[in-house]
């Protein structure tokens, strides 16, 4: 297994991150949060025009026939600015399972469309009043429906830019694709927000330290203090360990398998425990502003949180783990099994 | 050794059981377990002038000042039954349990005929002149100038955090009566009328959505000359007075409002079948061991009459509950799981377990962080030296 990102993906982590920084500042969250806005029009051209909601979808289709690593690499730095808009469940869930079920759909042709995805996981359909399409499950097969098609009730999520709504909706009335694999999409779900959670516990602690370099208490830089470094040092750790899992998860997804499968699981885990462990001490690291709405760190916060209970709650993917575990063979043969196969 | 209460105490929390359990019931029962302390404003000041119509609003102050001289045990069980019965929280809590009890401890006869009655009454709302943009865990830092103007103050600055300052008629600051001076030196402890000319207050929006505490700036805001507690240059020692009261014991009785946020998480997770998973059972019973282990702690400093062993042990009770109850909010989200991502109504509203959940980001935060709680109990508690400070 390699762990080193071409040039290639180099190049495309650092356009988002460019892109993101350029467009998706607080000032742009705190305008956002101001009007209600679903979109920053602007920042989601600017998005459409770099190609990232072709990268996952197949060249046939007139996408980049990229990979699910590739694609990792944009959502990572989508957790590092809380990206407002669904890239990630459009471009890099969604729009591929509608690729895979029917890859002449309209929906597919127009890139700054974004379609919906109602997931057996999943209570709630994030941006679903937007979306060109929309992706429904009724016993293991798969629907496609237009918001017109479908009632939609808005439910206010904890982060505050997560649009989410309840799908109620009329089979007879939605046009039917047939069985599909949900796990894939489940997978390559909890495979992205394990890389969103990773840029979001960059950011987090980037912010505190940022903030402890600033905040002087008792004559001196807070961060001058172990009481406050360590905090923020035990943070790094998480994300420099989570990072590796992440990429090994990506690199394997297609696999399928029960291994495949343990390892995005893990990848959620340990990524999003991160971003949790890293949201804390961000908050704690910022003291009484920390708890206060107009310092950002509640948004990192408040993302990792949907996260983690989405597309598979921990619980959820520990037993994945636990399942590779209790069905695979053991011994010092078998050890690392994978990881031997692709060395 | 003898664990629990004494047969009188028992007869007491039936007294207040009884009383409380009875208004919650009735008259007061529109406004039973509402949470925070930002809505139904005037229906809790009535609630404070209940309480204090019937002698509870200060149990633990003297008699002559409408208390009923409460022991410490007996002021730990009311706070128990009080969070029981659904009692709302109390807008005066700053009132009555730091102004009052800072005004018995160091005020003079006549600041105590002035202030007592109006905060034991239930009519003077309370805030605390504390924190500055400056001057937080380093708090004798503050620079809130206070200037002797003929027989008058003039407060020029600015306090943050400010709790309840919105609704509050009272402030004690602490502000800087000595140009030059620095750290706990040249400070004067202050209380003022919020109703005065200079003082104006902002609110602060908090990450849970609610705007309970506040921005005060002072501009040219005057006071009479005798509103010091204390004399000018002294108001350290009286300001960390009052933070005694606030990290010590006045919180040994918030157990059973703990007890009520566990026991709905249970409830929740019997609702959605986690209950029966092995990893949330471990979690839920770690938390239950949690609890009781600050119950044996609180019954343990009430039993002893050592009132110097007493200051040892709530040194180390900020952190405890501080920390047990953030992990509680952890816990609390991943037993609701996806349901706690979304509000009660469309406005950014929470229900009991996710509004903890938020909440409790802050208390690891105020009244001095645990960092603050490790250096105070490795400094004072066991003695070692002083981290060094940049400038004193």
């Amino acid at each position: 297994m390699d762990f080193t990102l071409n040039d290639e993906q180099r190049m495309f982590a650092e356009t988002a991150q460019t892109l993101f920084a350029d467009t998706c500042t607080p000032d742009h969250w705190r305008k956002q949060m101001e009007t209600g806005e679903a979109r920053d029009d602007a920042r989601w051209q600017a998005i459409v025009e770099t190609g990232f909601t072709l990268l996952l979808l197949p060249e046939a289709v007139g996408g980049l026939g990229l990979t699910e690593l590739d694609f990792a690499l944009i959502a990572e730095q989508a957790g590092y600015v809380a990206l407002p808009e669904p890239l990630v469940e459009s471009a890099g869930v969604a729009a591929p399972m509608l690729a895979s079920l029917a890859p002449d759909h309209e929906a597919l042709s127009d890139p700054s469309a974004t379609i919906a995805i109602q997931h057996p996981s999943n209570p709630f359909v994030l941006d679903a009043d937007l979306a060109a399409a929309i992706l429904l499950h009724k016993d293991g097969e798969a629907y496609l429906a237009t918001p017109d098609q479908v009632t939609l009730t808005r439910e206010q999520s904890i982060d505050p830019f997560r649009r989410l709504f309840r799908v109620d909706w009329d089979p007879a009335k939605a046009t039917a694709l047939g069985k599909v694999d949900w796990d894939l999409a489940l997978d390559r779900a909890a495979l992205f927000c394990a890389a969103q959670g990773l840029g979001l516990a960059q950011r987090a602690v980037d912010m505190a330290v940022s903030y402890a370099q600033e905040r002087q208490q008792f004559g001196k830089a807070i961060g001058t203090y172990q009481a406050v470094k360590h905090h923020l040092a035990s943070a790094q750790v998480a994300i420099e360990f989570a990072r590796p899992v992440v990429v090994a998860a990506a690199a394997d997804i297609g696999n399928c398998d029960v291994q495949a499968r343990a390892r995005v699981s893990h990848a959620k885990l340990v990524a999003l425990e991160a971003a949790e462990k890293a949201a804390r001490a961000s908050i704690q690291v910022h003291g009484a502003m920390g708890y206060s709405w107009e310092v950002d760190v509640h948004l990192f916060l408040k993302r990792a949180l949907a996260l983690t209970q989405n597309w598979g709650t921990p619980n959820f993917h520990r037993s994945r783990i636990a399942t590779r575990m209790f069905t695979q063979p053991t011994g010092p043969d078998q050890t690392f099994a994978r990881e031997t196969e692709n060395a | 050794m003898k664990l629990g209460f004494s047969q009188a105490e028992e007869d007491f929390r039936t007294e207040c059981a009884d009383w409380l359990q009875g208004q919650m019931a009735g008259e007061f029962a529109d406004i039973k377990g509402i949470p925070g302390l930002n809505d139904e404003i005037e229906r809790r000041k009535e609630w404070e002038q209940q309480l204090a119509a019937h002698k509870w609003s200060c149990i633990g102050w003297p008699e002559e000042w409408g208390g009923r001289n409460a022991t410490l045990g007996q002021q730990v069980i009311f706070a128990e039954e009080y969070a029981r019965a659904g009692a709302p929280g109390r807008v005066n809590h700053i009132g009555v349990e730091l102004a009052g009890p800072t005004i018995l401890a160091f005020g003079t006869e006549e600041q105590k005929a002035r202030f007592l009655p109006g905060i034991a009454g239930g009519t003077q709302i309370w805030c605390q002149g504390y924190s500055e943009p400056n001057a937080g865990s380093d708090l004798a830092n503050v620079r809130t100038k206070a200037r002797l103007d003929g027989d008058e103050w003039v407060v020029n600055g600015q306090k943050v955090w400010t709790s309840l300052a919105h609704y509050s008629d009272w402030i004690f600051v602490v502000a800087r009566s000595e140009e030059g001076s620095k750290g706990p030196k040249g400070i004067t402890f202050l209380m003022m009328d919020m109703h005065t000319p200079g003082i104006e207050v902002r609110p602060i929006r908090q990450i849970n959505g609610d705007a309970e505490f506040n921005e005060t700036f002072f501009e040219d805001a005057r006071c009479p000359a005798d509103s010091l507690i204390g004399t000018p240059g002294d108001g350290w020692r009286v300001a960390m007075g009052l933070l005694a009261f606030e990290r010590g014991v006045s919180t040994l009785g918030q157990q059973m409002g703990f007890r009520n946020e566990l026991d709905a998480i249970v409830e929740a997770a019997r609702a959605n079948g986690l209950a029966n998973d092995p990893l949330v059972r471990q979690r839920i019973a770690k938390a239950e061991i949690g609890l009781r282990l600050m119950r044996y702690g609180a019954l343990r400093m009430l039993s002893n009459t050592d009132p110097s062993q007493i200051d040892g042990a709530a040194l180390t009770y900020k952190i405890q509950w501080a920390s047990w109850r953030r992990d509680l909010g952890e816990l609390a989200m991943d037993v609701l799981g996806q349901e706690g991502e979304i509000t009660e109504g469309e406005d950014y509203e929470w229900s009991m377990l996710p509004n903890m959940f938020l909440f409790s980001r802050s208390d690891t935060i105020y009244g001095g962080t645990n960092q603050i709680q490790r250096n105070i109990i490795a400094e004072r508690g066991l003695g070692l030296p002083r981290e060094p400070r940049g400038d004193r």
